[in-house]
């Protein structure tokens, strides 16, 4: 059994990691406020965009029949860590969909963004990760998202059928869900012509029909990574209240012990005490 | 006191975009300017746009038949019913009329043209022709500087100024 004084100096750390938690769990709850103002600002520059691409869709239970041939999955990951399960939702998220996918005998590979998201994804499909970003300052913003959308734009975004972002949607502070987004190039001719209703400037349509796939790529990450980064906040929050509830529960156990090792302690003093008196009264 | 009247016209939107559904012919058009860290305009409703189109630019209004342009660097002007306008000098981006008189306009950044300092945009705009004149031709460094030059230019004439 641990002694007196290990005790003690387990009760002394548990307090420091406690002290850290809560006061992260503070810092979280300060810049969620902030990130949630990013992502209304996002939600209402994305309008357009998601007119274009439709609703973003919830990953779990989704079959994924909808998806083209071949696919680029981009999964948004955090670059730090103590945020609790958004990462590993995602990783899970972007594993399930590749199986889906292959058992459907289509093609997917990665392009992942965020370090933790990384270390998951390399062990379960190496093959597949063809890109990966990370490093982002924190918060990102539209420049964030436009050097995002050219790395993978450089990296052949356009050879693929679709790109599918799937980041963590933030709902309110306690709830996210992961969903995800297909970007369909422009393309198809005929009565399939895109955006056939509206007219051209320039008229040299092809062109402006690239740019605009350019911008609303851009516009999607940027919408996905503000979600994501409110998403992630509140979950860091979440965890970091878990963290400092269970450091407090802990605190009271080691106390608990600590103070019985001290009863035990001056019990056995007292009883030294007492029959060294009687011995020395008889 | 834009400010304030911004405020207004915001307050007021759900009670005006209620009213296009019913009477189609107020003569109003439906504005929707974003910027990634900013809403500008929320379905307001305003009388015309003008928009700085990259083959030049030109006016919706109301009714405007449905069109998809691009934009380049330039002045963006926005008509109110009241004759007001309100100018801002916007760095490009998209600008999507849909059917029903919606238009969407969205830009990487926008500033209002009277936040711009005229004596900078002098300043910019030499550096930028200096830049221009020294890069070698044909390399990125001058298709740059030009681009530089370019919306420094438009920059310029937002504001009245006489650029050499």
């Amino acid at each position: 059994m641990a002694t007196e004084k290990q005790i003690w100096n387990q009760i002394q750390s548990t307090k420091n990691i406690q002290k850290i938690t809560s006061s992260m769990k503070m810092v979280s709850a300060a810049k969620l406020k902030g990130d949630e103002g990013r992502r209304m600002t996002a939600i209402t520059f994305n309008t357009w965009a998601e007119a274009l691409n439709g609703p973003p869709k919830i990953i779990e239970g989704a079959t994924f029949e909808e998806l083209p041939q071949k696919v680029l999955l981009v999964p948004i990951t955090s670059d730090k860590g103590l945020c609790g399960g958004v990462n590993s939702f995602i990783a899970r998220g972007v594993r399930d969909c590749v199986q889906k996918l292959h058992s459907q005998g289509k093609e997917a590979d990665i392009a992942l963004i965020g370090d933790k998201g990384r270390g998951p994804l390399r062990r379960g499909m190496p093959e597949q990760l063809k890109l990966s970003l990370t490093e982002m300052a924190s918060p990102g913003n539209f420049t964030t998202a436009s050097a995002v959308a050219s790395e993978l734009i450089a990296a052949g975004a356009g050879d693929y059928d679709a790109v599918v972002i799937m980041y963590n949607g933030y709902k309110n502070a306690a709830t996210y869900h992961q969903m995800y987004k297909i970007i369909t190039p422009f393309s198809g001719e005929g009565e399939d012509e895109p955006l056939l209703a509206y007219e051209f400037e320039p008229d040299t349509k092809s062109e402006v029909l690239a740019d605009l796939h350019e911008y609303l790529l851009t516009s999607q990450i940027y919408h996905s990574l503000m979600d994501g980064a409110a998403a992630e906040q509140s979950s860091r929050m979440q965890a970091m209240e878990n963290a400092s509830k269970n450091a407090g529960e802990m605190i009271d156990s080691l106390t608990l012990r600590y103070n019985r090792a001290r009863q035990a302690r001056i019990t056995t003093e007292l009883i030294e005490i007492i029959s060294g008196a009687s011995a020395l009264e008889g | 006191m834009m400010n304030s009247l911004r405020q207004t016209l915001t307050r007021h939107t759900p009670t005006l975009t209620r009213r296009f559904a019913t009477t189609e012919s107020t003569g109003l058009m439906s504005l929707n300017f974003n910027l990634p860290q900013e809403t500008l305009y929320a379905s307001a409703p305003v009388k015309s746009v003008v928009v700085p189109g990259a083959m030049g630019e030109y006016e919706v209004t109301a009714d405007h038949v449905p069109i998809v342009a691009e934009l380049k660097a330039g002045l963006l002007t926005i008509h109110f019913d009241q004759g007001e306008s309100e100018k801002y000098f916007v760095a490009g981006g998209f600008s999507l009329t849909h059917e029903g008189s919606v238009t969407d306009i969205v830009c990487p950044e926008a500033v209002k043209v009277d936040d711009l300092d005229s004596a900078i945009v002098q300043k910019n705009y030499e550096a930028a022709k200096a830049a221009a004149a020294a890069a070698e031709a044909g390399s990125v460094e001058a298709a740059e500087a030009m681009i530089e030059v370019e919306v420094n230019r438009a920059m310029g004439n937002a504001l009245g100024l006489a650029l050499a």
